[in-house]
């Protein structure tokens, strides 16, 4: 009885999932009024920012943006607090099978060159594909390499946490500057430079940057925390 | 002007930011903080509804790009309110939880709060948005920190609850997100506004496709009949003021969302039965549920669901009459539930298993706190001296109002229900004999909960004797959510043109 319901519940969704997903028509233009051109002008004129994605995710969406990073610090947080009483002490880990000498002599050389590349993939980000939520894995990723191939590789927790912290104060307040300043919550306040050069699209940068500390210091400190959990 | 309406979002999760900072200093602030924030929220959006009250809505553009292309918020009468009694709520829980794991658990302290303020903040913002994603992204905030103070114990029963959350809230956040992409490829915008103005050029397979899938996504934290599986167990499993923010402020939020999209994001007038089936039967399902239970705050958790399910209904008739009732039952159930989830926590405090049956009494030991427990009572059942009562009326009338008999005949029923599992407990409590060997150690509530309990008692008397001292917001609520030209208006005339 229960299976059945399930069943035909599911095929409902489905049914309903085909009919639209079969078919919806993206190619045909009936988004004369949307807000895909406005998007597409204003970037270049007035923001002048390279990467169009970046001005919707950073300025047009901003506010987006700033929620989204507060959904993953919550995340984070929540992992912290349910893990936190299994927690280990310092140095202490869960996974104990020590790495190979060619991983932890190649984590070596790689470590620098996979932090570069992550920092230079959220400074560019309004002028390249990429930005802070990208560059910022990046950057954990090379945390995550040194952390496995390193018994004795320990970051403090609450350096991760100050940066964090103050990253997202940094993103709040300069949305209430531009209050204060412009008008409205997240306005640009700055000078918009020239298109294409490092310093130009205002705060959209900044604020990208900022993006790109707090998501590599939340991740690091997922994964630290995960690695860190009794089995 | 004192402020303006986004600063009801950015300084809580500014002071969220800051809570893990300032906790090195000195620990007492990880506690006084979030009160000074929620007791800020409070004063601002309350003078922020003042002025909308007498100069009208305020359409707040946010970066500088006006309506369609930006997010916009949007604080009216009916959003104001509803905004006002979430952060009025949120302070009552804060006061109530002040001494939270004090002396204990620093670190778990420190999360609670936050995660307690991220809850009501993104409460605010579902409601104040006028943006669909923006409100998806608030529902997502809302969500995770729901999950974790879900699991706040770290058990083996809460961690179960929160999982059961987490994966009904995940799957139906994509059901959500598919509405939106839905909408997004036929229409082009995200505004709610826009969409509003444009929805009847949708192809009607993709409307009907979209509002189901909303209805899926919102559905969870509305607490809709087959959706609120999770509901039961969160509301036990979780400490006690978080029960309460659950029932007084982010249910109230799904709730909001749902009538927002069914009245004006798909343009709907006149009754609507989806609203009025979904509510019925997450009624009687809920009320006939609650009759079974041993646990209290299982109890007060299907109660909760029920008066939600009544919320639904009244909305449904679609009439002046039906949203003012509506509205009204919402404003009851947000003062009312609080107060039975603070002082039922208290009468259950040094219990295991949480039972009902060990309460027996307690009504001499704990004298404060039983008392409030059953003024609450008396008031969810409608008693008529209480608050609860006009709600129940206003429904009443409001049905009788459209001729719908049927609806009258389940609601009175379902309150001869409500009326036989609340003086349950009730009757235990007062006529019982305390017996060592089964009651609960009694557990004397600290000053800053008595005063918390008091507060919201107080209220109850006050629209209880004084019922018309509320009519008048709510009418002027009710007005606004079925005023969707003006709505649309509003929000798309709004915004400066950027000015560097």
């Amino acid at each position: 009885m229960k299976k059945t319901i399930v069943i035909l519940l599911l095929a409902a969704f489905g049914y309903f999932l085909a009919i639209t997903f079969l078919d919806p028509d993206f190619e045909k233009d009936r988004n004369r009024n949307g807000v895909k051109n406005v998007y597409l002008e204003k970037t270049v004129s007035e923001l002048k920012t390279a990467n169009t994605v970046t001005a919707i995710v950073v300025n047009f969406r901003g506010f987006d943006t700033l929620g989204e990073v507060t959904v993953l610090f919550l995340a984070a947080s929540a992992l912290g607090s349910i893990l936190f009483k299994k927690r280990h002490h310092v140095g202490e880990r869960s996974i104990t099978l020590p790495a190979s000498s060619i991983v932890s002599t190649g984590a070596k050389l790689l470590f620098p060159a996979i932090i570069l590349l992550g920092v230079y993939v959220f400074v560019h980000g309004h002028l390249t594909p990429g930005g802070g939520f990208q560059g910022g894995t990046i950057i954990a990723t090379g945390f995550l390499l040194m952390l496995i191939s390193y018994r004795n590789f320990s970051i403090s927790h609450n350096i991760l946490s100050v940066i964090e912290s103050l990253a997202g104060i940094l993103f709040v307040v300069i949305g209430l500057m531009g209050f204060i300043n412009g008008g409205t919550f997240l306005q640009n306040f700055m000078p918009t430079g020239t298109l294409n050069n490092l310093f130009s699209g205002g705060i959209i940068p900044i604020i990208y940057i900022l993006v790109g500390f707090k998501v590599a210091t939340e991740l690091t400190g997922l994964i630290y925390t995960i690695l860190h959990e009794k089995g | 002007m004192v402020g303006s309406p986004v600063l009801l979002i950015a300084i809580p999760l500014l002071a969220a930011f800051l809570i893990p900072l300032l906790g090195i200093f000195w620990k007492e602030l990880v506690r006084i903080i979030p009160g000074l924030v929620l007791g800020y929220l409070t004063i601002l959006s309350a003078s922020l509804y003042i002025d909308v009250l007498n100069t009208g809505t305020i359409v707040e553009t946010i970066a500088g790009w006006r309506a369609p292309w930006g997010i916009n918020l949007v604080f009216s009468p009916l959003t104001g309110f509803l905004a006002t009694l979430m952060t009025f709520i949120g302070f009552i829980i804060w006061l109530y939880s002040y001494r939270f794991k004090r002396n204990v658990e620093f670190e778990a302290a420190k999360k609670y709060f936050i995660f307690l303020m991220l809850l009501v903040a993104g409460s605010i913002g579902i409601v104040i948005t006028g943006d669909i994603f923006n409100q998806f992204v608030f529902i997502e905030i809302v969500g995770i920190s729901a999950y974790a103070l879900t699991a706040f114990y770290t058990g083996r029963n809460s961690a179960e609850a929160a999982f059961k959350y987490l994966i009904m809230g995940s799957l139906s956040a994509s059901a959500l997100l598919i509405a939106i992409i839905l909408i997004y490829s036929q229409l082009g915008t995200l505004n709610m506004a826009e969409i509003a103005a444009n929805i009847h050029n949708m192809p009607p397979q993709y409307r009907v496709t979209a509002m189901i899938f909303f209805i899926i996504g919102i559905g969870v934290e509305a607490e809709i009949f087959p959706l609120n599986g999770w509901a039961p167990d969160a509301y036990t499993e979780a400490p006690g003021p978080v029960g309460s923010a659950f029932a007084g402020i982010v249910v109230k939020a799904g709730i909001y969302a749902m009538v927002r999209m069914m009245f004006t994001l798909f343009d709907i007038s006149g009754p609507m039965q989806i609203l009025i089936i979904i509510g019925m039967i997450t009624l009687v399902v809920a009320e006939t549920s609650a009759l079974r239970q041993v646990q209290l705050k299982r109890m007060l958790a299907y109660s909760s669901i029920g008066q939600m399910g009544l919320v639904l209904v009244a909305f449904g008739m679609g009439t002046k009459a039906g949203v003012f009732a509506a509205l009204f039952l919402m404003l009851n159930h947000a003062i009312i539930k609080p107060l039975l989830f603070f002082s039922g926590s208290y009468l259950v405090f040094n219990s295991k298993e949480k039972n009902i049956s060990e309460m027996s009494g307690l009504g001499k030991l704990m004298p404060f706190t039983a008392a409030f427990f059953a003024l609450g009572s008396f008031a969810i059942v409608g008693l008529p001296p209480f608050a609860g009562f006009w709600s129940k009326l206003s429904v009443l009338t409001a049905a009788a109002n459209d001729g719908l008999l049927l609806i009258i005949a389940i609601v009175l029923l379902v309150s001869i229900v409500e009326i036989v599992y609340y003086f349950r407990v009730i009757n235990r409590i007062y006529f019982f004999k305390f017996d060592k060997a089964t009651s609960v150690v009694p557990h004397k509530p600290r000053v800053n909960a008595l005063i918390a309990m008091a507060i919201l008692a107080i209220l109850i008397l006050v629209i209880g004797f004084y019922p018309d001292s509320v009519s008048e917001i709510l009418n002027r609520a009710s007005e606004d959510l079925l005023n969707t030209p003006d709505y649309i208006k509003n929000v798309l005339s709004t915004g400066q043109s950027l000015t560097y």
